[in-house]
């Protein structure tokens, strides 16, 4: 996906973008930056505080990630002993089992993006079809409730109904299937895995989508139907734009942060049999007691990981700005 | 007509083929799956959070609550320190929220305007901190030498902005429509002014989405009150049945002792889920309100 | 940002970082204060402050003047602290010492541990520490080397020398040959976990408790001739461990002289061979393997044994769908006999000795060091410094204090007599009283994990249960497996080994369950132990044995 659209810019083909305020113009730096502030200084003015914020409790933390390049011994200073220039990063490099891991990481981030992201949606326009009200509160209180329930929790229901003699066996059972180990079978992992991040996650997704559902101007539907639009075209034509700018946002955002794959959920799902499938960077490096004793090291992936995700994200607004011409910058 | 149509939105005109009378069947069908998959385990937790520890470790507990037995709740209930808990947790998810709630409208207000000059550089600010952060040290340090530790500050102040809940409300503010923003621009109204008196108003579905999110993850939260927090009486309930948790099923690590009782042990994860998730589930009808679809631009155009 | 591409805010946010940069470097400067310290850190006469000039073991330690020290105190939920435990009270009245806790809940404890260290935070003494775990603080000084000070702590060198215990503190000391962390010393192993059966099943099929693994198999297989559609032996202390059945592994293991499960380490000692080898590689450890494969292949063990959660095995045992279960007398009585009693009519359970193996009657060595204390290098700069050493003296090592923190004060919250100790009436400890008014922890703050743990066999079998007493007095009896011998790794090697480490343990623990469970046959034995080669076993091995050599080298 990034491959592609870094390279080669087609100008505007498809879609052209609709607002270009921001696009190709460069106008001389010093004399426009005096005019925006004297025009919109009052906007400004409303980004100084959340300014500030970044400022302080973000970026000068970061600071401490100097540690990936220097030797930091916990306890010392927090800046770290001494140079010692890019040994971590070679060290991971180096590790066959950190790339393991990573593909392992890649796998299940690139699974929970193709499913988990896309159901919310299916469940929201679902809801929204729902005629009855109260029917329809009833559904999406409902639906809410897994995302309250703790990792813990929510691991040991899929544990219990994945057992041998679970209610996934028992199914099995009736069609003459002998039942499964699934837990104990690297290639079932990732359905388990994802499967279970969609039932956490599904419901309380559609939160975003009903808000947005709701900015949906309803002049836009009567006009359709004077088109005589059925309501299949209604969804096409008027509920999916509306909520266009809501499903881009999430998408990018999915897209530049899976990486971040639920590393506590993993460790209460896998077991060393699960190991070739369920491994992913994080739990890697919890075995390896890395972030009890190595910060250097762990900082050093965790660099490597956070540019990643950056290089995803630019790429993914990159690509939606072309070609459907909304980003998140 | 219009705002005839607005108050009952597309049901009534068209009548509906038998197409779509087909589709209403299936998404029943479907919610109904939904409804069920989701509330049976929930069911189960609340009836294991007042059923007898025989029961429960015979696997016998399914809907309904067996061998009911009250104890786990009387033990939480009658300790001060989960009222004091519980009170804290309040104090710092009103306070932390509404700290949030601040600052994330009025930088993705500021984010939202296309023509801001330098508006990608500030939206790179904020999404670069998204995979940029310093490590738990630097942190402590920064909380400590600010003199935050001990205070609901430290909860508040270094979460302020969720730069997910900022790029979602960011969106939501494109995607209003421009005219009346404008419009108010020509009446001689200031940023401030429209912000509060047009845009939010136009906003509530995304505000109140904003809260719920802000105030359920700040309502969840443990370790930061945990990081930062150095006397019991301070830590939200969270810590608190944490540190139960951890106490009653701490046989893990070899040789700790399980010196709570068993039945504790046995329903204590469930006594904890409803009594966090109750307070969020209470709320939560007040905040729907305004997902209910439809009307609201419309009424406020017609 | 480098792709936003714009200049401006490239160089707001350099002069930034400047700024800021210095902003963190004066809070590292409040915050860790230095490094090293000024004065002469060996001399003591200034830190004299409050100290007992004559002080001996056995004797009474009473600070000169009021001091007080902050310990780091680990809230357990069970008996969250109180001010107003006696324990604190009689404590200061007795030593004049009042301790300032820090409080932290157990739940995370290590975690803030580390960050409070980390952060130059920490107060002087930080308790509850298990060994390796100090050792991330040694390279940059932020706990003392205690053992440079163990002369000031009489009943600690006491116990070590009439309990023999060098050898075991020379298995913690670090790559400068001094050890960080003072551990809880034991005068006997304390075994924890073995098997329990279900007597009276085996009382109807006129069978009698297994004494030796190879009895454990025949018990077995005749419970499953009763039962051919069940699994006679179930396990648990699967999840929430790395290892997959983490107590069966470890005395099943210690039955054939390796460390498994819980104990599991790469590397451990050959004593024949006089020198280091890899643990998962051994002989014994191939025999621990075909040992249980023949369980699980004769499906006399449950195959979901080693990736269930512990609720779901127990719930088997109760359903009667298994009669056998790992155990610790805790767990025996508070869980498994308290449950079946209700649940099962006629059931009894009892736990056995662990079963002898190949290795005989032993037990895996070391196992003597409890957790301990660690002391911020801060304290060194107090002038009191002394004083708090001679106190955590005579808290966690003397016979007075080891017996003040468990039991409390005689007369007031215990009895003591014929060798016994009783608690006075309407106190209970651990459910022992049910219907007690007061709780010796939760009243009184004593037997409190922070402060309670070690000793004599007299004083810490004193609180066992009948059940308890029966299983540590047969096992105290066994001997102990040689432990290696010092042989600690500077810290860039160090930093190497955990690299190596992990993968080869997982590929361990993957292929330990692999071939129990059949999905790969032990005739893959050498394929599998050049697979280990191939994630550097070797270098790992010689890296210990190097250093090893070195440590015979410089320290004699």
């Amino acid at each position: 996906m990034s491959t592609s659209t870094t390279s080669a810019p087609p100008p505007g083909t498809q879609e052209p973008p609709p607002k270009t305020r921001h696009g190709p113009v460069r106008p001389p730096a010093r004399r426009g930056w005096r005019r925006a502030l004297r025009r919109d200084w009052q906007l400004y003015s409303l980004a100084v505080l959340p300014l500030l914020f970044f400022l302080v409790f973000r970026y000068l933390p970061m600071i401490g990630n100097v540690i990936a390049f220097r030797r930091f011994e916990p306890g010392g200073s927090i800046l770290g002993e001494q140079w010692v220039g890019l040994r971590y990063v070679e060290m991971f490099l180096s590790d066959p089992t950190f790339w393991q891991v990573f593909r392992n990481t890649l796998w299940l981030g690139a699974l929970t993006l193709v499913f988990c992201f896309p159901v919310p949606i299916v469940l929201a326009l679902l809801l929204n079809e729902v005629r009855r009200t109260a029917l329809k509160r009833f559904v999406q209180s409902v639906s809410y409730l897994p995302h309250f329930l703790s990792i813990v929790i929510v691991a040991g229901i899929t544990l219990q109904m994945l057992a041998t003699d679970g209610p996934v066996n028992h199914v099995l059972g009736w069609f003459g299937h002998d039942p499964v180990r699934f837990i104990q079978e690297p290639e079932w992992f990732r359905t388990i895995y994802v499967g279970s991040e969609i039932w956490q996650t599904a419901g309380w997704g559609t939160i975003l989508y009903l808000a947005a559902l709701t900015t949906i101007d309803e002049d836009l539907y009567e006009a359709a139907r004077i088109d005589g639009a059925n309501r299949w075209k209604q969804i096409w034509h008027v509920t999916l734009p509306g909520i266009r700018p809501t499903m881009i946002t999430l998408l990018i955002l999915n897209i530049g942060t899976f990486l971040a794959v639920g590393f506590e959920k993993i460790l209460l799902l896998y077991n060393p049999l699960t190991y070739p499938t369920a491994d992913v960077v994080s739990t890697y490096l919890y075995r390896a007691g890395v972030e009890s004793n190595s910060f250097s090291y762990a900082a050093a992936i965790g660099l490597f990981e956070a540019v990643i995700g950056l290089v995803l994200i630019t790429s993914a607004n990159q690509l939606s700005r072309r070609t459907v011409g909304t980003s998140l910058w | 007509m219009v705002s005839i149509l607005n108050t009952r939105p597309r049901t009534s005109v068209n009548q509906p083929t038998r197409g779509y009378r087909v589709f209403q069947g299936i998404n029943g069908v479907i919610l109904t799956g939904v409804v069920v998959v989701t509330l049976y385990p929930f069911v189960n937790i609340i009836a294991r959070s007042f059923s007898g520890e025989r029961q429960i470790r015979a696997g016998e507990v399914t809907l309904w609550p067996k061998g009911f037995n009250l104890t786990t709740y009387r033990i939480v209930f009658t300790d001060d320190t989960f009222w004091r808990g519980y009170g804290n947790t309040v104090l710092y998810t009103v306070v932390s929220t509404a700290v949030a709630m601040v600052l994330t409208t009025c930088y993705a207000y500021v984010l939202s305007k296309k023509h801001l000059k330098g508006r990608n550089v500030l939206v790179g600010i904020a999404v670069f901190t998204m995979f940029f952060s310093g490590g738990l040290i630097p942190h402590y340090v920064l909380i400590t030498s600010l003199g935050l530790k001990n205070s609901v500050w430290a909860i508040a102040l270094p979460n302020a902005i969720s730069v997910f809940n900022l790029l979602v409300m960011k969106a939501f503010f494109e995607s209003l429509p421009t005219e009346l923003e404008e419009a108010a621009e020509i009446d001689g109204l200031s940023t401030y002014g429209i912000l509060l008196r047009i845009v939010l108003p136009l906003s509530k579905a995304v505000v109140a989405t904003m809260v719920l999110f802000y105030s359920v993850s700040f309502w969840n939260s443990w370790f930061q009150a945990f990081l930062y927090m150095d006397r019991a009486d301070l830590m939200p309930v969270t810590v608190y049945l944490r540190n139960l948790i951890a106490g009653a099923t701490g046989a893990t690590d070899a040789g700790a002792t399980t010196e709570q009782g068993s039945q504790v042990a046995a329903n204590i994860q469930a006594v904890t889920i409803v009594l966090t998730s109750l307070p969020i589930l209470c709320v939560y009808p007040f905040v729907q309100r305004y997902f209910v679809s439809g009307v609201m631009l419309g009424a406020v155009k017609g | 940002m480098k792709n936003a591409g714009h200049k401006n805010a490239g160089q707001l946010s350099r002069r930034q970082i400047l700024s800021a940069a210095g902003f963190i470097g004066l809070a590292t400067l409040t915050g860790c204060g230095s490094g090293d310290d000024g004065g002469d850190s060996k001399d003591l006469s200034k830190k004299q402050n409050g100290a007992m000039k004559e002080y001996r073991a056995g004797q009474q330690f009473k600070a000169a003047k009021p001091l007080s020290f902050s310990v780091l105190h680990n809230n357990n939920p069970v008996y969250p602290p109180k001010d107003s435990w006696l324990f604190w009270k009689e404590l200061t009245q007795r030593t004049g010492i009042t301790l300032k806790p820090v409080g932290v809940p157990l739940s995370d404890y290590e975690k803030k541990r580390s960050l409070l260290i980390g952060a130059g935070d920490a107060p002087f003494l930080i308790p509850k520490t298990y060994h390796p775990a100090e050792v991330a603080f040694v390279s940059s000084g932020a706990v003392l080397p205690v053992s440079d000070y163990v002369h000031l702590m009489p009943n600690f060198q006491d116990k070590v020398r009439k309990w023999k215990l060098e050898p075991e503190l020379d298995s913690i000391r670090q790559s400068d040959g001094k050890y960080y962390l003072l551990p809880g010393l034991h005068e006997k192993v304390k075994s924890g976990y073995s098997l329990s059966f279900r007597t009276d099943v085996l009382d109807r099929l006129g069978l009698s408790l297994p004494t030796t693994w190879d009895e454990v198999y025949t018990v077995l297989k005749a419970i499953k001739a009763e039962y051919p559609d069940r699994y006679p032996f179930t396990d648990r202390w699967s999840t929430n461990t790395p290892y997959p059945a983490a107590a069966l592994f470890s005395y099943l293991g210690q039955a054939f002289g390796v460390r498994a499960g819980w104990t599991y380490d790469n590397i451990s000692w050959d004593d024949k061979a006089r020198e280091f080898v890899f643990t998962g590689a051994t002989d014994g450890f191939r025999q621990m393997l075909e040992y249980l494969r023949k369980l699980v292949d004769e499906k006399l063990m449950d195959p979901e044994s080693f990736t269930q959660t512990d609720d779901d095995a127990v719930k088997k045992l109760l359903a009667e769908k298994a009669f056998v279960i790992s155990a610790n007398p805790q767990e025996l009585v508070q869980n498994y006999r308290y449950n079946l009693e209700k649940q099962v009519k006629g059931a009894r359970i009892e736990m056995i000795p662990v079963p002898l193996g190949p290795a005989g009657p032993v037990v895996l060595g070391g196992a003597r060091l409890e957790n301990g204390v660690m002391v911020s290098s801060k304290a060194l700069k107090s002038d009191s410094f002394v004083a708090m050493m001679q106190f955590v003296d005579w808290l966690w090592y003397s016979d007075e204090g080891q017996r003040f923190a468990k039991w409390g004060v005689e007369g007031v919250t215990y009895t003591y007599a014929d060798g016994r100790y009783k608690l006075k009436d309407g106190i209970s400890l651990m459910g022992s009283a049910p219907d007690a008014p007061k709780d010796l922890q939760k009243d009184y703050g004593f037997f409190n994990g922070v402060f309670t743990y070690g000793g004599s066999w007299a004083l810490v079998s004193s609180s066992f249960s009948p059940d308890e007493k029966k299983f540590q007095d047969v096992m105290a009896q066994r001997q102990e497996l040689p432990i290696g011998p010092a042989h600690p790794l500077q810290s860039v090697e160090q930093e190497q080994a955990t690299l190596w480490e992990t993968p080869l343990r997982d590929h361990v623990t993957q292929n330990t369950l692999k071939f129990v469970l059949g999905k790969r046959p032990l005739s893959e034995w050498d394929a599998y132990v050049s697979e280990l080669k191939a994630k550097n076993m070797d270098q790992l091995v010689g890296l210990h044995n190097k250093a090893y050599e070195r440590y015979k080298k410089e320290n004699g």
